[in-house]
């Protein structure tokens, strides 16, 4: 059995070995020369490049960007929460100059690398920092080279709810709503707010559900509503919402969209689908891209409105023959009113 | 050790070959596709292939972040390992390992304790978790005759759910859009010695040294083993099979547990939602190409985290077009031919020595 004692030694001390060995080998590829052309490196979250959602846009948006900057454009998808910070390191070794985070789940990872790498710009998309302890702005001092990339989502919620209200012959809307979160409440209270503007009168009805992924709880209060005398229902709350769409289809009833045009992404409702309200996360992506060619990316939060074209409705698809003139063209000048007046949506 | 009493090289290096070439077939398939991908640029080939190397071992800090992808690997890998040797399919380590984890981050920022004591009690708590949750199924197996296989997946399902539901419920950080645990407390971290590896390696080290001891040098261990590889032995010569299994399914339950528990402390400090848990699912093609030897799986272990990190840089270096799921195939391939081993004997023309016709089944069957 010596001979069992000898290999574990063995084994013990490879690692040990192994790592004087590498300690001073190979340079890192960061510094590598100014005149190589500067590069854009995004890295996903755990839902990978097909999701249909942030991950998936957020690279479209981001190659597109890099394309048209004549940058050079990689990504990488993390296989569990515990490899953010790596891959971002790991992006900044092969050479990225701009790192690209898809937010949520990224926060804490994208904020320990961008005080760890801070020659290093950071673009994060949907999330923002608060404000430190004394109401330190955290984009002034430490976070000096992050921007987050977030979405007035009242004003494509209250575009949603013109038509919403303009459409529904109940008199009774409903939203089906994920986690109350900022973003989440922003959408539904912009939905309101539409809703009461062309009809004063119109009954709205809310229900905030803790979790993005329960289409089963989202389609019984979806069924609730409309069993109320809900006509509409708009879905804010990723898979959740989803459910309160089928839920709409199935009753005859019809159904808005969430963040990217579900028409696409969720063809099984497309029948009842109004339109979707949407975060074009790869427009406000491409933009920033272009401004960080430009030398002009900014730290701080960077606000997609209407106005940039960073949130609005999706294609009326097949519903273009059911929502009649009058309320398109309100939706339109809904559009106009809320470029003028952003505090219409009654959301800060 | 059945095949103690041969001459120690020659058994060790019967017992590498299949492994090894299980390895080198599986890269060698990888040329083809990366290939053909490619366009059949031999020159981008090259420089893929250097990247899968450089980030395995070669770029600074790549060969220490390599480890720290094997570390939770180890603990789910002996896992296994302890499970295959004493007659246990243990499929559950994904849940176990997120059990152990759920314990010790409730320890690590809810328990105030001086430090050292305070990531000890937080190991123990995980070891308790995923021992609990792998003592249920060896508890219905044992008393109800269920199958392990489908009592740890269905119990991953309900770790994954009942995770979920804690952090999304009583064990959230008030801070307002992140859906995680709070931090761990400082004096629970395991620290870290080289940029990202911490000493979770060590506890791995030992655990793997702990397995080898228990199962080859205790009486507890030779019943253990007995009961897997003979059961109707183990039951003439008055062993009690129901507790052991249960024992066997604990103890599995307990490694990865600790793994999970070595993961909060040492890399993530905290719990986010859709917590990681493949480790548990790799750990299968781990223990099997470790031949469920604990310095076999810590070596696996390595090559899969060596694999997983490689495989980022790979993709970078290759301009996207080559895909790091390319590492699923050597994994699926590896996994295919060490638990087929005539496979690679018949590639290879080997000769099945006539000493040992593959020694103990893996597991016994149904029923």
């Amino acid at each position: 059995m010596t001979k069992k004692i000898h290999l574990i030694s063995t084994v013990l001390s490879l690692p040990l070995l192994a790592l004087a060995a590498c300690t001073p080998s190979t340079p890192s590829a960061s510094t590598s020369p100014a005149a190589e052309k500067q590069s854009v490196g995004v890295v996903l979250d755990t839902g990978g490049e097909n999701d249909k959602s942030f991950n998936e846009y957020t690279i479209k948006g981001a190659k597109a960007g890099a394309d048209a900057a004549g940058l050079g454009f990689a990504y990488v998808a993390s296989a569990g929460s515990s490899d953010y910070e790596k891959n971002i390191e790991t992006q900044i070794s092969e050479g990225a100059d701009l790192i690209v985070t898809v937010g949520f789940l990224m926060g804490d990872a994208t904020a320990a690398m961008a005080k760890k790498y801070p020659d290093t710009k950071f673009v994060i998309i949907d999330y923002a920092y608060a404000p430190g302890a004394e109401g330190v702005d955290p984009y002034t001092t430490e976070l000096k080279n992050v921007t987050s990339l977030m979405f007035a989502e009242d004003q494509a919620g209250y575009l949603a709810g013109v038509l919403a209200g303009c459409v529904s012959e109940a008199g009774k809307v409903a939203t089906v709503s994920g986690m109350e979160i900022p973003p989440v409440q922003r959408y539904v209270q912009g939905f309101q707010a539409g809703a009461k503007s062309v009809n004063p009168s119109i009954v709205t009805l809310n229900q905030y559900i803790p979790d993005f992924n329960d289409p089963a709880t989202g389609k019984s209060v979806g069924q609730s509503f409309i069993s109320q005398g809900a006509d509409i229902i708009f879905a804010v709350g990723g898979n959740t919402g989803n459910g309160g769409l089928l839920a709409a289809k199935e009753a005859g009833k019809m159904g808005i969209g969430v963040d990217v045009d579900q028409y696409l992404t969720y063809p099984e409702v497309k029948d009842s689908l109004l339109t979707s309200a949407t975060k074009n996360i790869d427009v406000a992506t491409t933009n920033a891209i272009q401004e960080f060619a430009a030398g002009q990316l900014k730290p701080g939060i960077e606000l997609a409105t209407i106005a940039s074209g960073g949130v609005g409705l999706a294609p009326y698809h097949d519903a273009e023959s059911k929502v009649s003139q009058e309320c398109k063209a309100k939706v339109t000048s809904a559009q106009a009113a809320i470029k003028a007046d952003p505090k219409i949506t009654g959301v800060k | 050790m059945a095949d103690v009493k041969q001459k120690p090289f020659i058994t060790i290096g019967r017992q590498l070959i299949t492994p090894l070439l299980a390895i080198a077939t599986a890269m060698l398939i990888t040329v083809p596709i990366i290939g053909f991908t490619l366009n059949w640029d031999w020159a981008k080939v090259a420089v893929t292939y250097g990247g899968l190397l450089d980030g395995a071992l070669f770029k600074q800090y790549a060969f220490a972040n390599t480890l720290v992808s094997a570390i939770p690997l180890m603990f789910t890998g002996l896992a296994l390992a302890l499970g295959f040797r004493t007659g246990v399919f243990n499929i559950g380590a994904s849940g176990q390992f997120l059990m152990g984890a759920t314990c010790a981050v409730f320890v690590g920022y809810a328990i105030p304790l001086p430090p050292l004591i305070h990531p000890l009690v937080a190991l123990i708590a995980g070891a308790i978790g995923g021992g609990l949750w792998g003592a249920i199924p060896g508890f219905l197996k044992a008393r109800f005759g269920s199958h392990e296989v489908i009592n740890t997946i269905m119990l991953n399902y309900l770790a994954f759910f009942l995770q979920d539901w804690l952090v999304k419920n009583p064990m959230k950080d008030p801070s307002p859009t992140i859906v995680r645990t709070p931090e761990i407390l400082a004096t629970a971290i395991i620290p870290r010695f080289y940029d990202r590896l911490h000493w979770g390696l060590a506890i791995a080290l030992m655990a793997a040294y702990g397995v080898g001891w228990l199962l080859s040098k205790t009486t507890f261990g030779f019943e253990l083993r007995t009961v897997g590889s003979s059961p109707e032995a183990a039951r003439y010569a008055g062993m009690k099979i129901g507790r052991l299994t249960v024992l066997s399914l604990t103890l599995s339950g307990a490694l990865a547990g600790l793994g999970g528990a070595v993961q909060i402390l040492g890399v993530d400090r905290a719990m986010p939602v859709l917590y990681s848990s493949d480790y548990g699912f790799d750990a299968i093609p781990v223990a099997l190409l470790g031949q469920n030897q604990p310095i076999g799986v810590l070596l696996a272990a390595v090559l899969f985290g060596a694999l997983r990190n490689g495989s980022d840089v790979m993709q970078l270096r290759s301009g996207g077009a080559v895909s790091k799921e390319v590492i699923f195939i050597v994994q699926a391939v590896i996994l295919l031919f060490v638990a087929a081993p005539a496979i690679v004997r018949w590639i290879y023309r080997l000769k099945l020595p006539k000493s040992q016709l593959e020694t103990a089944p893996l597991t016994r069957g149904w029923g």
